[in-house]
């Protein structure tokens, strides 16, 4: 949290998190270079070197979509939310895989170039004119670039320093780079295997994520346009305990109604860190956790315990009947609000 | 051309090591509170400076002068929902033309024997 910078803040649930994913690959590789790649049935010959590129390649591809679905995912059905957990070194290893791809390119296709092989890759088609023979290495280029870009950027530091907003419209770079990504593979490796069990596995991933944002997009509309003030949330009963429900309040903007024993309160849905969705956390130790990083808030006024600074904005609840209604209009981050008192003697 | 873009980048990675060298001994520790006397974690960010350096000077300009008033807890969601729409127009299309375009694919026009070319006697 807000405490000196780190190059990495290392706990168990992280080493385990990354021993898994790097055995993930490395399994990945080995399977697709003793099983899949037979069977893939190319339709020329290929030897070794192109295997292995192939191998990381594919892994990268399939490594993006998965970080891809698990957002949508996670918000779709809340059994998803310990994938989202340091998702960020997911990212970093995919960003890493890619590049191993691309150097085994570079070393294979290009090694005995009279040019230098940077400007051999680019030099070498450029047929930008046509579909068939299409140039199909830009694009993995440019996802290439997209990727290390969002790598070096993963730090903490870079949230703080270029601002949420900054920071979040970088990041969804990642979405025209998984364009890419598969327009290089449709383009490329599409256009040489003859297995079409292959072209499933890829066509699906790509499908699987384009079809899961649109249901989380569906899932997250906003409330319908209301110009008061208040706004019924929901049954308070219908809360559980130490969870909470997520109020849509605009396009972008979102508040959550925590439930915390005898008392709900309410605060803003994106987590001062890096925008996570408080309100498909949990409250811990009496402070609303968020699911991503474990920054955690105080429910009754929206600041970090102590030592740490970070501070969200706060709702006002009040019940009416049995429905509880929140003031769309937010307070300034950090706004104590008296919580409000259940009917129930919990 | 290749060459040209090559040396561009070439001049602009070297421009941005300039710009991180300054950045990270001298900078970041005046503008983040987080990094003062925090030294472990610069060469980690030290790549993004150096890819991005035009921005990093941009906000370092911006967080001097105060300037500082984004919309910290409002996410830029309708980024995303727009992006989940393009993302299911583009990807089917994109697959689908990868499928059409294979040179044995549906589209492909069957090929034709060429003849022997004549030889004049």
């Amino acid at each position: 949290m807000s405490v000196k910078y780190v190059p990495v803040q290392w706990n168990r649930n992280k080493w385990i998190y990354d021993a898994v994913l790097l055995a993930c690959v490395v399994g990945y590789a080995w399977i697709f270079l003793k099983l899949g790649a037979p069977a893939a049935g190319a339709t020329r010959p290929v030897d070794d070197a192109v295997l292995r590129m192939r191998a990381f390649g594919s892994c990268a591809f399939l490594m993006l979509s998965l970080i891809l679905c698990i957002g949508p995912l996670a918000r779709l059905d809340a059994r998803f939310l310990p994938l989202l957990y340091n998702r960020r070194h997911f990212g970093v290893l995919a960003a890493l895989v890619a590049l191993t791809h691309a150097v085994a390119v570079l070393d294979w296709y290009y090694a005995f170039s009279p040019t230098p092989p940077l400007q051999a890759l680019l030099s070498a088609n450029t047929s930008f004119g046509r579909a068939l023979g299409f140039p199909f290495e830009t694009f993995g280029i440019f996802a290439l670039i997209v990727l290390g870009v969002l790598a070096a950027t993963s730090h903490d530091f870079w949230l703080g320093f270029l601002s949420p907003p900054v920071w979040k419209a970088l990041h969804l770079l990642i979405y025209p780079a998984y364009g890419a990504v598969v327009a290089h593979v449709a383009l490329g490796y599409f256009q040489d295997v003859d297995n079409p069990g292959f072209a499933l596995v890829f066509g699906g991933a790509a499908l699987a994520v384009a079809g899961l944002h649109l249901a989380a997009a569906r899932a997250g509309a906003p409330v319908a346009a209301d110009p008061a003030d208040w706004l019924p949330v929901a049954r308070w009963d219908a809360i559980p305990d130490g969870r909470a429900i997520i109020v849509r309040l605009s396009v972008d903007e979102a508040a959550a109604v925590f439930r915390n024993g005898a008392t709900l309160s309410a605060v803003s849905n994106a987590c001062a860190h890096q925008s996570g969705p408080l309100g498909e956390g949990r409250i811990l130790d009496g402070c609303i956790t968020c699911p991503w990083h474990g920054f955690q808030y105080r429910p009754e006024d929206g600041r970090a315990p102590a030592p740490f600074t970070e501070r969200i904005p706060t709702y006002r609840l009040r019940l009416d009947g049995a429905v509880v209604m929140l003031d769309r209009r937010a307070n300034p981050p950090g706004t104590a609000v008296t919580p409000l008192a259940l009917p129930v003697t919990a | 051309m290749a060459a040209v873009i090559i040396d561009a980048v070439r001049v602009y990675l070297i421009a941005g090591g300039g710009v991180a060298a300054v950045f990270l001994c001298w900078g970041v520790g005046r503008i983040e509170a987080n990094a003062r006397d925090a030294f472990a974690f610069r060469p980690l960010i030290a790549p993004g400076v150096v890819l991005l350096w035009p921005l990093v000077l941009w906000r370092w300009r911006v967080v001097l002068r105060g300037e500082d008033g984004g919309a910290r807890h409002r996410p830029p969601r309708r980024a995303q929902d727009r992006i989940a729409v393009a993302l299911a127009l583009a990807l089917p299309l994109v697959l689908t033309l990868g499928v059409l375009v294979r040179q044995n694919g549906p589209l492909e026009r069957a090929p034709v024997r060429l003849a022997a070319p004549e030889i004049a006697r």
